[in-house]
């Protein structure tokens, strides 16, 4: 009797979860109908902002404790409440277990309104799936006609899910994240290396003329957890990342921007045997520590500090780091030798889903979240303000440059407002901080750059999650010492880097992969 | 205890010597394997970032610098208020915790309470099987209306299964007679549970006490799960915690990388948090500590 009726409670629990689970799911999809169909009465009359509301905008940060943010906040609202009778509320999910928390919020079916995505970081299309967006396609036109006019065609196609437009993309906004080594200038130049260095073999002719001829650097004083074999696989061949982790090495890339739905096998071809030879050959004529694989040191402070010769980030890092170099060591012409330019055929766009926003499935007033987005992105006033602060306060424009002020000071006056949902080139105003020159670099990345192909692609890893687990342990594992060149024989280490791969469920996952691929490719060309 | 070793010197016991020597020996050494990494910890907040760079962590400041403690601090009026909410989460809920785990136990193993059993399954139950994050979420936010509200964090940590299994084997060691012949002089029950049950169950109630106040003393999940910045005081190991993710963050973000960013000591700071954090609870931990021996040592006999 015991365990009947036990056993019969349990499935009275399950029906109710499940249909509450249902329910929920209901509930998102005729929200989205409700307001469509609201908007279909009220055509073509101008949207009634009669009502005072408030709107509330997620995002990702620590919220600034100084007061500045309220400051600021206070001067938007006022020309919010002028425009559209609305006010804008900040909310933050601080970076505490921020992953947990974001989705939470978006699970519980909390009334948030604008809220910041990240297809790549965010989980933005698993949280769609959940129905956690509302359908903008109707909404678009008629509350946020700006942002809809100046967003591509092609822009929000990549912002569909099952068709439907579920967020707003940051299309307009340039940042490069692509790696690369930077080396100074200067001893590049007394190297006798014609600028600029354009491959390996010239950074390893830059490394030994810092070891030959300066006693006190340490030539690339790289810590611990340094990894450059992504890096080569950029330079020495034609292969994507694809937006999978495999812990401490990338395993998996696509053959090529031709063949984008390919799987690539980096390792088990013979640029791994080169890599591994190339790091044992620097290793062995002393570019970096003995200990470099317990080094905790900053690579970046060393740098600073005139005691290393290269160091290695993005680009975004590379434009403000120049102008810090030029300030700790006058002279040194910091350098960026970007991975890509060897091949120069695989340097991919950051995805315009990077950031984005999106309008919560229970937000309660959507029209006006629409026409407030629309304001932050398509006024000049209120963009400076929501980036920059005030001017005067937090800063100044001198020569056209964004500077601080002169009695700013960094705990009473700073401000951020973690803004990443739909930021625009056309408003940003040069900072002092960041190198005046970085068009060059630009315009390098523009002749050569291809489009984000997998804005849209999420690899499930559900089938092959404790094989994709054990790779990244087997690459953790034996990463390091090939990464840092500390093998006796490259050639073995290589080896047995393969061997226990596949032990570990190398081609599983590869398989799945290349399904997923092959799905993703049949749904792009559906698309087209 | 004194008395054994004197009269253990008096036999000339070398046997005895050995072993006490061994013991004592050996718990030195236990005892330098606990304090020493806190030492560590000490002397490494006082010390410079650049100290803690070129050398490493050390027992003793090589470059004394009070910059980590300085950071951790510049909101005074913030950690003060985390502290006051800690303190009064803490105390609040213990008395309560202690009191519902108390009175849970007990009924729990009266014989003469009908459903006991069936009650008690539902209570192990939870410790198999629970619904979850995102239920627990929503019933906070969404049914209790909780959130941004203290309470949120007060309420989930009053009772656990483990604590109320914990207290209900103790009390059974308490004989059911008892219950009874008091019973027969007229006392009620509550006059009972606390008269009678609660005073023998000193040992047990100071072990689940400290159990419940060391949970609230380390609160941060629930706090940071339902309480929002809006709120000004939070609870002071999520105020650290949060103080570590910023800088952290602001250290390695990428999307942050335009920004103009301070000099951030990361190290010596996450070891002025663990001073500030773990501070009071050393202090205090003197005072209960023998009730917490007598607690285990009197279950352990009883069984």
């Amino acid at each position: 009797m015991g365990i009947k009726k036990a056993s019969g409670m349990l499935l009275t629990l399950l029906l109710l979860f499940t249909l509450a689970a249902c329910g929920g799911g209901n509930n998102a999809a005729n929200n989205g109908e409700n307001t469509t169909n609201d908007t279909g009465n009220k055509d073509s009359s101008a949207p009634d902002t009669s009502k005072f509301v408030k709107i509330s905008y997620v995002v990702l940060g620590d919220k600034p404790k100084n007061g500045q943010f309220e400051k600021v906040l206070a001067k938007v609202n006022e020309i919010m409440k002028e425009k559209i009778n609305a006010e804008l509320e900040w909310k933050w999910v601080e970076w505490a277990d921020w992953q947990t928390k974001y989705n939470l919020l978006l699970a519980s079916g909390e009334k948030v309104d604008l809220i910041t995505i990240g297809t790549d970081w965010l989980d933005t299309w698993a949280n769609a799936q959940r129905g956690a967006f509302m359908n903008l396609d109707e909404l678009l036109p008629r509350y946020a006609p700006e942002t809809w006019k100046s967003v591509p065609e092609k822009d929000w196609n990549e912002s569909r899910y099952n068709g439907k437009i579920v967020l707003i993309p940051e299309n307009d906004y340039t940042q490069w994240v692509n790696h690369g080594f930077f080396y100074r200038g200067d001893w590049a130049k007394e190297a006798g290396l014609n600028e600029p260095i354009k491959n390996w073999e010239e950074i390893g002719q830059y490394l030994q003329y810092i070891k030959d001829n300066k006693p006190d650097v340490i030539p690339w004083d790289m810590a611990s957890g340094a990894v450059t074999w992504g890096g080569y696989i950029q330079s020495y061949t034609d292969n994507l990342d694809l937006p999978l982790s495999t812990g401490y090495m990338p395993v998996f890339t696509a053959v090529s921007n031709d063949e984008k739905y390919t799987v690539a096998e980096p390792i088990f071809s013979d640029l791994f045997l080169n890599y591994a030879k190339l790091m044992k050959e620097w290793a062995d004529k002393g570019f970096w520590r003995e200990d470099a694989l317990n080094n905790k040191n900053d690579n970046r402070i060393a740098l600073k500090a005139g005691l290393s010769g290269l160091d290695q980030h993005h680009t975004q890092t590379f434009s403000t780091l120049r102008v810090e170099m030029d300030k700790a060591e006058p002279g040194s012409e910091l350098q960026m030798f970007p991975f890509n330019r060897t091949g120069g055929k695989n340097l991919m766009e950051l995805s315009i889903t990077h950031g984005g926003t999106s309008l919560g499935a229970h937000s309660k007033n959507p029209e006006r979240a629409l026409m407030a987005y629309d304001l932050i992105r398509n006024n000049e006033e209120i963009y400076h303000l929501i980036n920059y602060g005030i001017e005067g306060v937090q800063y100044e424009i001198k020569d056209g440059k964004r500077t601080l002020p002169a009695n700013y000071n960094e705990a009473s006056d700073s401000f951020y407002a973690d803004f990443w949902g739909g930021r625009m080139d056309k408003f940003e105003i040069p900072s002092e901080t960041v190198w005046s020159e970085i068009g060059t670099l630009y315009d390098e990345y523009d002749k050569i750059k291809i489009p984000y192909p997998y804005g849209q692609f999420v690899f499930d890893k559900t089938p092959v999650e404790s094989e994709l687990t054990a790779i990244s342990q087997v690459a953790g594992e034996l990463g390091p010492a090939i990464n840092f060149g500390k093998v006796s024989d490259p050639a073995k280490a290589v080896e047995e880097f393969r061997a226990k791969i596949k032990t570990a469920g190398y081609d599983k996952v590869k398989a799945e992969l290349q399904k997923q691929l092959d799905a993703f490719k049949q749904k792009m060309e559906d698309a087209k | 205890m004194d008395e054994t070793f004197v009269s253990a010197r008096k036999k000339k016991d070398t046997s005895g010597l050995v072993v006490q020597w061994i013991g004592y020996l050996f718990i030195g050494l236990f005892a330098l394997c606990c304090l020493l990494p806190f030492l560590l910890v000490l002397g490494t907040s006082f010390t410079s970032e650049s100290a803690i760079k070129l050398s490493g962590f050390n027992f003793w400041p090589k470059e004394f610098s009070t910059f980590a403690y300085k950071i951790v601090f510049e909101n005074p009026d913030l950690i003060i208020g985390s502290y006051i909410v800690t303190i009064v989460m803490t105390i609040v809920g213990t008395a309560i915790g202690l009191l519902l785990v108390a009175m849970t136990g007990y009924a729990l193993q009266r014989p003469d309470f009908m459903y006991r059993n069936k009650i008690s399954f539902f209570i192990y139950f939870t410790t198999l099987f629970s619904g979850g994050l995102v239920p627990f979420y929503l019933l906070i936010t969404q049914y209790l209306h909780l959130k941004d509200n203290y309470l949120a964090v007060l309420l989930p940590g009053l009772l656990s299964p483990f604590l109320i299994i914990m207290m209900k084997s103790f009390v059974r060691s308490i004989p059911h007679a008892i219950t009874e012949s008091a019973k027969i002089d007229g006392a009620g029950d509550f006059t009972i549970f606390l008269r009678l049950i609660l005073p023998m169950t000193t040992p047990a109630l100071a072990t689940i006490g400290l159990f419940i106040a060391l949970g609230y003393w380390n609160e941060w999940y629930n706090s940071m799960l339902f309480l929002s910045p809006d709120m000004k005081y939070r609870t002071l190991q999520l105020f650290l915690y949060n103080v570590i993710t910023s800088a952290d963050f602001v250290r390695n973000s990428a999307a942050a990388s335009n920004v103009q960013l301070r000099d951030v000591p990361l190290e010596s700071m996450k070891m002025a948090t663990a001073v500030v954090a773990t501070g009071p609870v050393i202090l205090f931990y003197p005072f209960v500590q023998r009730y917490f021996i007598k607690g285990i040592t009197v279950g352990a006999v009883k069984g």
